[in-house]
């Protein structure tokens, strides 16, 4: 009951730090998704709609940064963001844009290999019919874009439910610094190992709500773009 | 006039296309046969310049040439139908009406508001045939037009082609698995096998009295 109690607290109060948790995390992975998005979407495209030579190659590769670790995303990100690293001067360790930047290497190779996946099924007959209506090169772009309109916001939603989740990489770049960049995973893992069980089951709670809520927007803009 | 000379296209080391000589012709219809794997969609590809030649030279395909293509499995977009035929003309404001005429010629009308992607085969063969027919052309070049029509849409189809081909006294050029529909519709019918031209006639010559034994062999399987 004390348990229940907590998390109602929490997730009808009015805590100021909570506030911006969510507010730092929302941040964090909005920025992060589009940034890749604006990178993998089209990345995924030309990937998938093309013949080129060295494709197997260049699928192999970002296949492969799938599997890239969050902790060593973000180890790359703090060894240029340091100090003492070619980034430095930036000043950008222990910020949200570290931490964006940190997501992006994360996220973008898993949206472009999606998007490759997904346009590589039918490319050859739409490059086909294309063709055969006198729609060449560069053109034929737009219309993988408008074809799969509606499936690609489910890989830019899988990409921000990736990002929300993350946890390791933000760890390392961000801080977990109160008020700046602490984010919903991090305070999570910390008020874990404080032994604080209540407030990080009602983070987790919280995570998913906001998780539930975006996915029931992206869903009514699918079915929007579906209709048009 | 089009004229394939020497032309070849490989599979990796295969040779699925081996072509010496070749003509087409304006102001004819002509019909390719042949059994699956036979070399017809390839040739047709050649044509379109869809696939590269490995060998050879195809004469007659200057770029102000209008040909239109219609592959076998045309693919429909997920956006509206006549969106999917309005895409290719580049006036929006003309376009749209242009679309509709060629849709309902088509005989897909009442279905310019449904998404392309939950049409039929026959429907999207038709779609794609209002497509390529949408801008004028002077060549056509059809995969098997009618192949996952309904009779009454290959009725359609074949009227339509027959129409276009008075009008323009263009140059046709499909294939089909169909003997009736390559009589009805055919001057002069191309018998292909393992990429290569074995008989070429009009469709009475050849389909009554072929002279090559593969020729013979081949249309022992078919009944017209």
């Amino acid at each position: 009951m004390e348990l229940i109690n907590s998390i109602l607290d929490l997730l009808f109060g009015s805590d100021p730090e909570l506030r911006q948790i969510i507010v730092v995390t929302l941040r964090m992975s909005f920025f992060s998704t589009l940034f890749s998005s604006l990178v993998g979407i089209p990345a995924g495209v030309l990937m998938g709609a093309n013949d080129f030579r060295g494709k197997g190659f260049l699928t192999r590769l970002v296949n492969t940064l799938l599997g890239l670790p969050p902790v060593v995303a973000g180890l790359i990100v703090l060894l240029l963001l340091s100090r003492s690293g070619p980034l430095g001067s930036f000043r950008l360790l222990y910020t949200v844009e570290a931490m964006v930047i940190a997501q992006v290497l994360l996220i973008t190779p898993y949206i472009t290999a999606m998007t490759a996946n997904l346009v590589g099924v039918n490319a050859k007959t739409i490059n086909e019919t294309l063709a055969g209506v006198g729609i060449r090169g560069t053109k034929r772009l737009k219309y993988f874009l408008l074809d799969f309109r509606v499936p690609f916001l489910s890989i830019i939603l899988a990409g921000f439910g990736r990002s929300i989740a993350e946890v390791g990489a933000v760890q390392m770049v961000g801080g977990n610094v109160q008020y700046k960049t602490r984010v919903m995973t991090t305070a999570i893992m910390m008020q874990t190992n404080m032994g604080h069980f209540n407030f990080a089951i009602a983070l987790g709670l919280i995570l998913l709500i906001i998780s539930f809520l975006i996915n029931t927007i992206v869903n009514r803009i699918q079915k929007a773009a579906a209709d048009d | 006039m089009i004229k394939l000379k020497n032309v070849v296209v490989k599979a990796k080391d295969r040779v699925i296309l081996d072509i010496p000589d070749l003509q087409f012709e304006r102001g004819k219809r002509y019909c390719i046969i042949g059994e699956n794997g036979s070399g017809k969609t390839t040739l047709l590809r050649a044509l379109m310049g869809t696939v590269q030649v490995n060998n050879g030279v195809i004469e007659g395909l200057n770029p102000d040439l209008k040909v239109g293509y219609l592959p076998q499995s045309p693919y429909a977009f997920s956006f509206s139908v006549l969106r999917n035929v309005s895409m290719v003309l580049e006036r929006a404001s003309t376009g749209e009406e242009i679309a509709l005429d060629a849709l309902k010629k088509v005989g897909l009308g009442s279905l310019v508001s449904s998404r392309g992607n939950t049409l039929s085969g026959g429907e999207r063969q038709r779609l794609g045939l209002a497509r390529v027919l949408a801008l004028p052309k002077e060549v056509l070049l059809l995969d098997e037009p009618t192949s996952a029509t309904d009779i009454r849409g290959m009725d359609l189809v074949e009227a339509l082609l027959l129409q276009w081909f008075e009008k323009t006294n263009g140059l046709l050029i499909f294939t089909t698995h169909a003997p009736a529909q390559a009589q009805r519709m055919a001057d002069e019918v191309i018998f292909l096998e393992k990429g290569k031209v074995v008989e070429t006639g009009t469709p009475k010559v050849l389909f009554n009295n072929p002279q090559k034994p593969e020729t013979q062999a081949f249309l022992s399987h078919w009944s017209i």
